[in-house]
């Protein structure tokens, strides 16, 4: 069942400028489009009510003592459908539920490795579930696989 | 001392069995202090106390006889110890205690009472009677010791606690340190990727992606690093079979597909670095010289730890060339070649018509 329509739509919460830079332009090549970035909770608190989601990456040690679990809260009750994706390098403080996330892509990661997680996570949005296997550098969560039957 | 009134009190004691009776003069004698109390009499006072008694209270036996045991009592003298032998005065029983007494010049001493009743024929109570016994070195011995123990076990407590906020300590840092080196790690990664981007010239996109190859081989180490329950082990094969699948998921114009056989076989963390980056530059070579544009084929890893040795094998199916059969020219012949010899392995290479086979032989324990 083909779902997406056109390009995912992808929020980037990450504090390293460089890191976010570079984040937007792998999301980019890989044919989505970044509606937004954000280095603290409220930054993604004042995004516009209508704008459309469908992935949100998020890193877990935000700005000014921002939680990316916070972020993670907020979007889920914002946009009940958007997939969310923690990218952090401290992955063993991610509770065994995910707080409701759908998965972790673990820093540092590599060029290839966050190609293939980017290719996975459109698969099992745009076309689930997805016919590649799940690449070392992503870790679903249930939700994600739960995500599939939905719609 | 009055001899005489002795000799009455002897007579008074055993009245029923008669004068002269060995037995009374044993107890007279015995170096044991020993006293009797009357219970008959009002608050139940003492009636013969021996020589042995007086030298052990300081008391004459005229100070003591008539009255109650409880002048031996004094500040420190355990109220639970007195509400005991209360209670087996009252019921008729006997008891056996150790008690804190004083002696007449108020000094303490720890007594063993021991405490029954004498009955008649027909069983009623006609005396108590009570020896004791100056236990004070016993019960110092005993407290000193138990001072001794507390003392050690607050010690080993203390010790415990200093080292275990030292350990806690650690963990933090290493902790700390850990989630420095991956968000830097992951830095310098975005930094080449968005320099990549500058790059017009095809020869330094070329440079600039082999070095990003090698990177992501450390960033890789780094992410994998401090996963197990060892933070001092790091399992070389896994690490191989997240590279390659990261490396033929990477490549889009040949089809290369992973077979593995690969148990735990770990190495030094210290290492896991340096065998990174080798097995980076064997698993990059694979995928970019065995197949042509177009081929299909496949890397094969196994991995295996002996006594004090990691056996690691990687394998392709492409084709095979003489000038395979040894490490890559450039920089990544040298990055196997000199990091080889830095820890402490052994890579042999075969190459033929069926493939190219590169053979690890890793030193697992630190030397």
């Amino acid at each position: 069942m083909k779902r997406c329509a056109g390009p995912l739509k992808f929020l980037v919460v990450e504090d390293e400028p460089l890191i976010s830079m570079d984040i937007e332009m792998m999301i980019a090549d890989a044919g989505h489009q970044v509606i937004g970035t954000a280095a603290t909770l409220d930054e993604v608190q004042a995004m516009s009510q209508e704008q459309e989601l469908n992935v949100a990456l998020v890193d877990l040690h935000l700005a000014r003592g921002s939680s990316g679990f916070d972020v993670s809260d907020h979007i889920q009750m914002r946009w009940p459908g958007a997939i969310i994706v923690f990218v952090t390098a401290n992955p063993s403080e991610i509770p065994e539920d995910f707080g409701g996330a759908h998965g972790v892509i673990a820093k540092p990661f590599s060029s290839a490795g966050f190609v293939s997680a980017m290719q996975y996570l459109k698969e099992g949005i745009c076309d689930p579930p997805p016919v590649s296997p799940q690449p070392g550098s992503f870790v679903a969560s249930k939700a994600f696989a739960a995500s599939w039957g939905a719609n | 001392m009055d001899e005489r009134k002795d000799w009455h009190l002897t007579d008074a004691l055993h009245h029923e069995q008669g004068r002269g009776d060995p037995f009374a003069a044993a107890v007279r004698a015995t170096r044991m202090p020993m006293i009797i109390t009357d219970p008959k009499l009002p608050d139940n006072p003492i009636v013969f106390a021996n020589e042995a008694f007086q030298k052990l209270t300081g008391y004459d036996r005229e100070e003591i006889l008539g009255r109650n045991c409880r002048l031996l009592q004094g500040a420190e003298t355990d109220p639970d110890a007195i509400n005991a032998i209360r209670t087996a005065i009252a019921d008729g029983g006997d008891i056996e205690i150790d008690l804190l007494n004083y002696r007449k010049d108020g000094s303490a001493f720890w007594n063993a009472l021991y405490l029954s009743p004498v009955r008649d024929d027909t069983g009623d109570i006609q005396f108590f009677f009570a020896s004791q016994l100056d236990v004070t070195a016993r019960i110092d011995a005993q407290s000193r010791i138990a001072r001794q123990k507390r003392h050690v076990e607050q010690q080993v407590e203390k010790r415990t606690a200093d080292l275990q906020s030292a350990l806690d300590a650690q963990k933090l840092l290493l902790h700390e340190v850990d989630h420095r080196v991956k968000n830097n790690m992951t830095m310098i990664g975005s930094i080449l990727r968005l320099q990549l981007r500058e790059v017009s010239d095809e020869d330094s996109a070329h440079q600039m992606r082999a070095m990003m190859s090698r990177i992501d081989a450390l960033a890789t180490v780094h992410r994998r690093l401090y996963q197990s329950d060892d933070v001092t082990r790091f399992d070389i094969g896994a690490y191989a079979v997240n590279l390659a699948g990261d490396l033929v998921r990477a490549v889009t114009d040949r089809d290369i597909g992973l077979v593995t056989d690969v148990r735990r076989a770990e190495i030094p963390a210290g290492q896991a670095a340096v065998l990174g980056l080798i097995v980076n530059e064997i698993l990059t070579n694979c995928v970019r010289h065995a197949f042509a544009v177009g081929d299909e084929g496949h890397i094969s890893i196994f991995a295996r730890a002996e006594e004090s040795r990691v056996l690691l094998s990687i394998a392709d199916n492409g084709m095979g060339s003489t000038r395979r059969d040894q490490p890559a020219a450039g920089l990544g012949g040298i990055i196997i070649e000199r990091l080889s010899k830095q820890a402490g392995t052994q890579v042999t290479w075969q190459t033929d018509a069926s493939g190219t086979r590169a053979d690890l032989t890793i030193k697992s324990e630190v030397t």
